[in-house]
């Protein structure tokens, strides 16, 4: 009898929630990249966000929450409000950090890394292509959801991330959640909240 | 003679460079009643979240630190940068370490040997059966020895430990502040022989406690 119900949990299993990820139909995916497009209209968005790093050891998430704007085509602020205060604004092929009142620059030259970064979040949150040299792209479903998966082609970035998910709102197709998956299988949780898409951003946002 | 003194400039260096470390104002070692020392991260259900402030050859790293007990001086530790990257990720035990991941720029030999010995030495017990003698023993705390390591007590609490190497200290950690509890809340790491300090301050909110 055990055995009976263990075999029909085992049966259920794939039909649970977090075991309904599989691959879109080619015409999903072209619907899918189709309501892309619409994002490219998109000029600024300003969002708050909450980063959630999992360790596999660890019982609770560590937790940490800011915001972000950007300004198509080149301007970027990323900067974390609680539990502490730091703030990087991409702009002028430059990076500059104020970290707790300890200002510097770095020139976006000599990190490519911080470039790859910026693009990266950039087009994501417009739609943009991803660079399929630098990526394996898979499109995804995950219920109702739309989910881009980036993994890695090269061995530099292999070195540090495994992979990349981006989970998309079912209803307006922008990114809500961002997961950055580490070669241990550690991974850090973006969720973006209360978005606001084409407001006018005041440029000392973007001044440091 | 130029070969005895050739010699004698080598050997000299030599014994120099090999002495033991004596601690300031020391007279001597003597035996002590057996003494527990560094009870502060043996309790398993609890799980600690520094946030941490590097400084390691003029560059400036922050993150947290996180610190878990799975059983009797084991425990594992990792430093993961604000942004969520992992830089390194290490299970400690008294003999041996387990590197789950460390950063590429971070896993090397020397540097994962230096990271596991600060970590170890601020997370492990020690007993000691040993204490420093000072000749005007009441002008000073309690400081036991245990193999390289001086703990000195403050309070009944261990409020620093030094480690020397050869006749040289070779790193030191401050327990600066605890809370109600006992939990260290400020921890001040600084290396003697590398240009590394680091600072810690317990996120209460996000540890397990």
């Amino acid at each position: 009898m055990n055995n009976k119900l263990l075999y029909f949990l085992v049966f259920l299993l794939p039909f649970c929630g977090w075991a309904q990820t599989r691959e879109m139909t080619a015409n999903e995916r072209a619907s899918f990249q189709k309501s892309l497009q619409q994002l490219v209209e998109i000029k600024t968005i300003s969002a708050d966000f909450v980063q959630y790093k999992h360790l596999s050891f660890m019982k609770k998430p560590v937790e940490s929450s800011g915001k972000l704007y950007l300004e198509h085509p080149d301007k970027l602020s990323w900067s974390y409000t609680a539990p502490f205060q730091y703030k990087m604004v991409f702009k002028d092929n430059k990076i500059f950090i104020d970290d707790q009142g300890k200002k510097k620059t770095i020139d976006i030259g000599n990190s490519k890394q911080f470039e790859k970064i910026s693009t990266l979040v950039s087009s994501s949150m417009r739609g943009g292509k991803y660079d399929e040299k630098e990526f394996a792209v898979s499109y995804l479903k995950q219920g109702d959801a739309d989910m881009v998966r980036l993994t890695p082609k090269l061995a530099g970035a292999k070195k540090y991330i495994k992979e990349i998910v981006l989970l998309f709102s079912p209803t307006n197709k922008h990114v809500e959640e961002v997961k950055l998956v580490e070669p241990s299988n550690d991974y850090t949780r973006f969720v973006i909240k209360n978005r606001k898409v084409n407001a006018t951003i005041d440029e000392s946002i973007f001044n440091l | 003679m130029n070969r005895f003194l050739t010699c004698s400039f080598f050997l000299l260096l030599f014994f120099a460079s090999c002495g033991t470390y004596r601690y300031p104002n020391a007279s001597g070692i003597r035996e002590s009643a057996p003494e527990e020392l560094n009870n502060y991260y043996t309790d398993t259900t609890q799980a600690f979240v520094y946030r941490a402030k590097l400084h390691v050859f003029k560059k400036d790293i922050n993150g947290s630190l996180m610190v878990k007990t799975f059983g009797r001086n084991e425990h594992r530790v990792a430093l993961v940068s604000d942004f969520g990257q992992t830089l390194f990720d290490v299970s400690l035990s008294p003999d041996q370490h387990e590197l789950h991941y460390a950063m590429h720029d971070l896993n090397k030999g020397m540097v994962v040997r230096e990271i596991v010995n600060i970590f170890r030495t601020m997370t492990a017990q020690r007993h000691a059966t040993s204490a420093v003698m000072f000749a005007n023993q009441q002008h000073y705390y309690p400081v036991y020895l245990v193999d390289n390591c001086y703990y000195v007590l403050k309070e009944r609490r261990v409020e620093r430990i030094q480690q020397a190497k050869g006749s040289k200290e070779h790193l030191t950690i401050v327990y600066r502040e605890w809370n109600e509890d006992d939990i260290p809340t400020k921890i001040a790491v600084e290396h003697k022989k590398f240009p590394l300090t680091i600072d810690l301050a317990l996120d209460v909110d996000q540890s397990t406690l």
